[in-house]
């Protein structure tokens, strides 16, 4: 049953990452590969924040969204000038910048020692301890970032993002200010990676950043690839599909040490078969062309 | 001092090897506007070719060299036949070849794990023989490296310049569709691309392989890096991913002097954000907006 | 009555080529304006210059007396001048009323904060606009195919979207960047109709055209330009018997000048 549970909040976690990645990618129309950055500063903001101030997990969450909301402009800036392949490179080189300085900067990341001790999230007085808990508690999260998201992409927002995302002259003839909206894209996926990366390191009370790296940016990307794009239900799907596979490798009696490859090898798979053959995910509504 | 040109002569013969890597990148990326990730898959095979071949089984140079640079060619030109061409004629964009591209590459490193493990490998043991010019040392491999290159680059001017495939790549770069317009079949010189491009990555993954030893992640900054000194050099301008690359080399050296080899890698990263937001067209570039290129 | 828009000195040139060269005109209020010439005379440069897609070199450009020239293309359009691209540019992927509601301007719903903390506020204004897209559609006659995605329309029913587009963008001045241009005849007629319907309801209209036919028909005013210089202007009857714009049209290169813009056509196409 706690094997059960664990899954269920890794799988929590992902929808939150794919979920608001699929803002940027599925209804923004920006092929960005920087999330697991987005994923990493929001997890260090808060973490460091509770360990090194003694901060308690509201605030650090709060912290975290808005500090990591903010570092997006970092990239969001230069998105406005960056079209098509150059844009991907661009979020790629900050993705990797971000790693690098996670991984160097060792008097405040501590660098490839990781951070370990994390306290558990303390809810006014409530630790959220134990894996019933944890689930409980991730499951909330999860469905309260659906419901922001769904109503962002349901909005006026969504629909002027959208429109974007078709024509970007042709919404600029039309008074949106377009850099002001992928601006806040932006910092709003930011925002809700930065949730995702506070679980995490609240769950596993550790962190280093090899859980930050180009890989796991391409994994979550693949995730709205695979799942499909534009909607909710494709990232969902997604999610569940990459995060329960690997499992059902275990089940079928594969030795750890070569199911992680096993698994990456199935996603990158999935990928070039998914963009060849049917575009739109499994069940997204925007096909990738 | 002497330090300073020990680092910056160990940087300048990295860049010839990035370069040899940026060439075949360039190779393929100028030519088919593909952004090749899978670019780095070859590498890292081709090091571990070699490692079985030449390490392993003890074949000796003359021999693994070459059969290595063979199967290299032969997998990049696999993998235009079978992943790229359907998605040309699928009308799909260079953005959906990128990501099919990341997905071999990722398809491509995890098998190597799987055979040979996460470890790293030494491809030859013990110390390299070197050579002393006043006070600066050199390794063998780093001098035959420099010495590739040089020869390589040499080669492939040439080749640019004098002969008919050159003139065909020159205008293949500049309109593909033209090209066949022309009674020219854009498909036979593809296969010299990826066949070339990838026996040059090959190339530089032994050489590397050799001085350092290999690792399954070194194909990722191998062909991040060739991707930077293309766009460095001027997107569409073969020998300026060369001269890229050799750029990279240097002031990666610098960082190395100045701070510690632990930044050495932001250089790469520093290098490309200031280049795609300053100056897109790259340093030998001439046109005015790249970003038009794919609107 | 004053211009509702005048260009004023106004010049720009791409590379060495003069494309819009000391240009002054102005345009009525509730009144159809067609810009005529040979391809590369400037039309579609006005059209950029206007729009805030190009800034001028020199002069300026002024709206209701306020100089718009150097504005972001989003700002102009909030002020009331929409354009209709000679290639439509509609939302592919979003269906037709979607495409409509997108245009609506200041909607309080593209504000984050609004949309995640008091999302109930939005129900009735998405609901008035909702109303008030299908009114639009039904005012250009496609209030049918409101579910239909964008990209399966015919061009003439994706170009009367697009007017209904700026209607709802608020828009009083029309910019029609060949409206007529890849529509069939049926159609025409009833995209014609339309747009000088909307005129007397007071919208003002300026429009790039190459049929004769048309511009006779609809124009109250004609502007003919050759080499970004308005060399002709009047009522239509007056300007298309001018021998110099006949000569253009019947396809006589009686002038030098006309020789040179076979090149000057092919920068200007570049650059759109």
């Amino acid at each position: 049953m706690n094997y059960l549970f664990h899954i269920a909040v890794m799988i929590n976690i992902y929808i939150i990452l794919s979920l608001s990645l699929n803002l940027i990618v599925g209804v923004g129309g920006m092929m960005s590969l920087c999330h697991a950055a987005f994923y990493g500063i929001g997890a260090y903001i808060g973490t460091l924040a509770m360990v090194n101030w003694g901060w308690s997990f509201i605030p650090a969450l709060f912290l975290s969204v808005v500090g990591t909301a903010a570092l997006s402009l970092l990239i969001s800036y230069p998105s406005l000038k960056l079209k098509g392949d150059y844009f991907v490179l661009g979020s790629l080189g900050f993705q990797s910048i971000v790693f690098i300085i996670l991984y160097n900067w060792i008097d405040v990341t501590r660098g490839p020692y990781g951070i370990s001790g994390i306290p558990t999230p303390n809810l006014f007085g409530f630790k959220i301890q134990g894996l019933p808990l944890w689930f409980a508690f991730s499951t909330t999260i999860m469905g309260v970032c659906v419901v922001l998201i769904s109503l962002i992409m349901d909005s006026p927002f969504g629909r002027t993002l959208r429109s974007i995302r078709d024509d970007e002259i042709a919404a600029g003839s039309l008074g949106k200010n377009i850099p002001w909206f992928k601006i806040r894209t932006f910092a709003v996926a930011a925002g809700f990676a930065a949730v995702a990366g506070m679980m995490f390191s609240g769950y596993m009370r550790y962190i280093d950043p090899t859980s930050f790296t180009i890989m796991e940016s391409v994994f979550i990307l693949s995730i709205i690839i695979i799942g499909g794009a534009g909607n909710l239900q494709g990232p969902i799907i997604g999610a569940v599909v990459l995060v329960v596979l690997p499992e059902l490798l275990r089940f079928v009696g594969m030795p750890d040490a070569i199911a992680a490859n096993m698994r990456q090898i199935i996603y990158g798979l999935a990928m070039i078969l998914l963009i060849r053959w049917r575009p739109q995910g499994l069940l997204g509504e925007y096909k990738f062309s | 001092m002497n330090l300073f040109l020990q680092l910056f002569l160990n940087g300048l013969i990295n860049g010839c090897a990035f370069a040899l890597v940026a060439l075949g990148f360039a190779l393929v990326c100028n030519t088919t506007r593909i952004f090749h990730f899978a670019h780095g898959g070859i590498y890292t095979l081709s090091g571990y070719l070699f490692y079985s071949l030449y390490t392993q089984q003890g074949l000796p140079i003359g021999l693994a060299v070459p059969l290595t640079l063979a199967i290299a060619a032969l997998a990049g030109i696999l993998i235009d036949l079978f992943v790229y061409r359907p998605l040309d004629r699928q009308n799909a964009s260079t953005m959906m070849h990128m990501l099919s591209s990341l997905g071999l590459y990722i398809i491509i490193v995890n098998v190597i794990c799987m055979i040979y493990g996460n470890n790293s490998k030494i491809l030859v043991s013990g110390l390299l023989p070197t050579v002393k010019f006043g006070g600066l040392m050199l390794n063998v491999v780093q001098i035959a490296t420099a010495a590739t290159f040089v020869v390589v680059f040499l080669g492939f001017l040439a080749l640019l310049k004098f002969t008919s495939l050159g003139l065909k790549l020159r205008a293949m770069r500049d309109n593909q569709t033209l090209l066949s317009l022309y009674g020219i079949n854009p498909d036979t010189i593809r296969l010299f691309v990826f066949g070339a491009g990838s026996a040059l990555c090959a190339l530089a993954a032994i050489l590397v392989g050799m001085d350092v030893g290999i690792d399954p992640h070194v194909g990722m900054n191998a062909v991040v890096t060739a991707a930077v000194a293309l766009i460095a050099g001027g997107i569409g301008i073969f020998e300026g991913a060369a001269f890229g690359a050799l750029m990279l080399g240097c002031l990666q050296s610098i960082a190395v002097w100045q701070m510690s080899a632990r930044w050495q890698d932001m250089v790469t990263f520093l290098v490309l954000i200031i280049f795609l937001l300053f100056r897109p067209q790259g340093i030998m570039g001439r046109r005015g907006r790249l970003e038009e290129a794919d609107a | 009555m004053p211009d509702l828009l005048s260009l004023q000195n106004v010049s720009k040139h791409f590379g060495g080529v003069q494309a819009v060269d000391r240009l002054s005109i102005g345009f009525a209020p509730g009144k159809i304006t067609a810009l005529i010439g040979p391809n590369g005379a400037g039309k579609t440069t006005a059209f950029n210059l206007i729009g805030g897609l190009l800034r001028p070199d020199t002069g300026s450009v002024r709206f209701e007396d306020n100089p718009i020239s150097g504005l972001n293309p989003w700002r102009i359009t909030s002020l009331g001048i929409g354009r209709l691209f000679q290639d439509v540019r509609l939302f592919k992927k979003m269906t037709v009323l979607e495409n409509v509601m997108t245009a609506f301007l200041k909607q309080e719903g593209e504000s984050l904060w609004r949309v995640m903390l008091v999302p109930w506020t939005e129900t009735g204004p998405e609901k008035v606009r909702r109303e008030k897209a299908t009114e639009l559609l039904e005012k250009v006659g496609l209030h049918h195919l409101a579910g239909t995605p964008a990209e399966n329309l015919s061009y003439g029913q994706q170009k009367l979207v697009a007017i209904a587009r700026l209607l709802a963008a608020d828009a009083r001045l029309l910019l029609l960047d060949e409206p007529t241009a890849g529509v069939n005849p049926a159609m025409i007629h009833k995209l014609l109709e339309t747009v000088k319907r909307l005129a007397t309801e007071g919208k003002t209209v300026i429009f790039v055209e190459h049929n004769m036919e048309v511009v006779r028909n609809m124009a109250d005013w004609v502007y003919f330009m050759v080499a970004g210089k308005v060399t002709s202007f009047g009522s239509p009857s007056d300007v298309l018997s001018d021998p110099e714009v006949q000569a253009a049209y019947i396809g006589r290169h009686t002038t030098e000048a006309k020789l040179t813009l076979g090149g000057e056509s092919r920068v200007e196409t570049s650059r759109n």
